[in-house]
């Protein structure tokens, strides 16, 4: 909990550019439960700032939760996960690509009621809506935690590009997917980015890092980042409660206007505050529907489990899994559990650099 | 100016929660009447009470009626204020807040507007990068100004940066703003429009067709609110419920003693941890702009 120095801090949320354990709300000093009336309670401690316990995260109903290793806004900061057995497992590769499967032993697909037939998927929160810090999987440590990206021996912030602050969807990751670098993208030309297939959560409610979100999927952003394939769908929490009334993109145009231009707009100029030049896309920008973001979804599940499986190379990544039982690197929960004690112990977080809450503007 | 700190009391995010301020010795003060409004008469260097750090939501205002007129949270229909974001903003998109000494007299109409004054300082958008934070006072430059029409009353929005800003120096007038940072005027103009909304309110209006004004007419605007402080202070004018309550004021008739005023602050019950801020606050509002 931050404490009330004189000249008292902006709201909590004035530091919301702050990193992993402060989910989009900078820092807010107290804990709420929430209570659910669903078979197995959960309990939820809201992210307060620096040095929680072990989270259990609400998300989709989920019993999935987390563990802190480091100190939060630092390179040796990471966070592992657990399953509802209380397993260490990675969110790479033993969370269900598709939510509800038999794979899945959580409880069947939250609001399937609503959804209908719709397919629900597993989305892994990493950033954040309104956030900065730039948090991502790792895929290259063993177990794969989330940690803060490190560019030029520096901790990554991403800019805030007016008119926007920070990121401006939920953002993260499909488990068992992977844009293989190996193969050219027909639609884009480009080798994939060797991460994960990614995606925007455009739901209201902000998520924490490490969150674990059912999700409907409404289409999918051909970027092209930095020259390799870097997909992004879009897709809403299939409990939001907008999730009833929004099915494909063209109705997040119509409820949310202005989202998916904002969209465009943001990951073509993100990186250029780093001197980085302007992204570009394939099919001019435009977003495909609901049934091909998962053509593209199901392919990059394909080619994860070549990877699990030995018959793609996976380079430096790490298939280390718990879960995936005839994967030839399945390890036991021995292995996973001294994998993750031997990150350093859990302590309270730094402050974040102001300078992550300068905003960039395009001057003609 | 240097040296000015807060105590705050009770509980961020509550119905009880205030910010009271200090001066450099420590003593209680009002932010409303005792800072001076300007820090480099000048330079047109006024001071800043912040209010709402940039991309919170949390509406904390000076509370006029209140004595030593700490910062508290606007309550409406018995909640919390919280602004709404409407997209593509998320909270206020400055550092908000007032400059000290000023007041936009609801007996009085404006000649540019046509409307009376909020009965409130005047109030200032600060566009420099640095997240401020609540209860910060710091120096700022004038740089123009927005005629909102509020809720049919005269509502100047001051825009200013802060002279600590890396950039200060590069902003001198409006002007600067627009070519420096492009687009920034225009979504100022489109919240001020829009932000009550999400509430029910109609969108607002503005004077002079939604045009800023430069620096010598912020200017003037701001001398002629820091008249009507004067004529309030010295009780020339009636200033209704407003609590006039200061330490520094010398030929005030509400000036008051240190003690009085730590009897005040002794008042309120003790600072808390902050409440949790309701996850509906998170919420995005779209909607076609007219």
């Amino acid at each position: 909990m931050r404490g009330f120095p004189a000249g008292a801090g902006g709201a909590g949320a004035a530091r919301s550019s702050a990193g992993p354990a402060a989910a989009g709300r900078g820092g807010k000093a107290a804990a709420a439960a929430i209570m659910r009336a669903l078979p197995g309670l959960v309990r939820v401690l809201a992210a307060r700032g620096w040095g929680r316990a072990p989270r259990r995260c609400l998300g989709a109903m989920s019993q999935y939760g987390t563990e802190q290793r480091g100190r939060p806004n630092s390179a040796d900061y990471r966070l592992y996960f657990k399953n509802a057995d209380g397993k260490y497992i990675s969110p790479f590769h033993d969370i269900p690509l598709f939510a509800g499967s038999k794979e899945d032993k959580e409880i069947p697909p939250k609001r399937s009621r609503t959804t209908g037939s719709e397919v629900l998927f597993n989305m892994v929160v990493e950033v954040p809506r309104w956030t900065n810090a730039k948090m991502e999987i790792a895929t290259e440590e063993p177990l794969n935690p989330i940690k803060q990206d490190i560019k030029k021996g520096k901790l990554r912030y991403v800019a805030n590009i007016f008119p926007h602050k920070g990121y401006i969807w939920n953002y993260g990751a499909l488990p068992q997917t992977w844009e293989d670098p190996n193969h050219t993208d027909n639609n884009t030309g480009c080798c994939g980015d060797n991460d994960p297939i990614d995606v925007c959560e455009i739901g209201s409610k902000i998520r924490s890092s490490g969150e674990i979100v059912q999700v409907k999927v409404l289409g999918v952003l051909a970027l092209v980042d930095e020259g390799e394939t870097d997909w992004k769908i879009i897709a809403i929490s299939a409990d939001d409660p907008d999730a009833h009334k929004i099915h494909d993109i063209d109705d997040v145009r119509k409820y949310k206007p202005g989202y998916l231009e904002s969209t465009v707009d943001w990951f073509r100029a993100y990186k250029v505050p780093d001197g980085k030049p302007q992204n570009h896309f394939a099919f001019n920008g435009e977003f495909k529907n609901k049934d091909f973001a998962v053509e593209i979804i199901k392919s990059t599940h394909e080619y994860w489990k070549a990877l699990l499986h030995k018959k793609a190379d996976g380079g430096n990544l790490k298939c280390t899994n718990v879960l995936v039982r005839d994967s030839p690197f399945c390890c036991s929960e021995e292995d996973a559990r001294s994998i993750v004690q031997s990150a350093p112990a859990h302590v309270n977080g730094d402050s974040v650099s102001p300078e992550v809450d300068s905003w960039y503007f395009f001057t003609k | 100016m240097a040296g000015y700190s807060v105590e705050e009391r009770a509980a961020p995010h509550s119905l009880e929660y205030r910010l009271f301020f200090k001066d450099a010795a420590g003593c209680y003060i009002s932010p409303f009447h005792d800072i001076p409004i300007y820090a480099d008469a000048g330079k047109n260097v006024f001071n800043m009470v912040v209010e709402v750090p940039r991309w919170t939501n949390a509406k904390m205002e000076i509370a006029t009626k209140d004595p030593l007129n700490p910062i508290k949270q606007d309550v409406k229909k018995g909640k919390l204020r919280y602004v709404a974001n409407v997209f593509p903003h998320k909270g206020y998109i400055w550092n908000y807040g007032a400059i000290p000494q000023t007041w936009e007299d609801p007996g009085h109409k404006d000649e540019n507007t046509g409307c009376c004054g909020d009965n409130d300082p005047i109030d200032v958008c600060e566009i420099g990068s640095k997240v401020c934070s609540r209860g910060e006072v710091i120096k700022v430059k004038v740089l123009g100004t927005l005629a909102l029409i509020d809720e049919g009353e005269t509502d100047w929005k001051i825009i200013a940066i802060n002279v600590e800003d890396p950039e200060a120096g590069s902003y001198n007038d409006i002007s600067d703003v627009r070519r420096m940072k492009p687009g920034y005027l225009e979504a100022t103009v489109d919240w001020f429009r829009r932000y009550k909304v999400p509430d029910g309110k109609p969108e607002n209006q503005f004077a002079f067709n939604g045009e800023f004004k430069d620096k010598d007419f912020a200017v003037n605007v701001i001398k002629s609110t820091h008249e009507h402080w004067k004529a309030l202070i010295a009780k020339k004018t009636d200033g209704g419920e407003i609590n006039c309550t200061n330490l520094t004021v010398s030929n005030s008739p509400f000036c008051c003693s240190q003690e009085c005023a730590k009897a005040t602050v002794d008042a309120a019950p003790p600072c808390k941890a902050a409440n949790p801020i309701p996850p509906e606050v998170d919420k995005w509002f779209y909607y076609q702009k007219n």
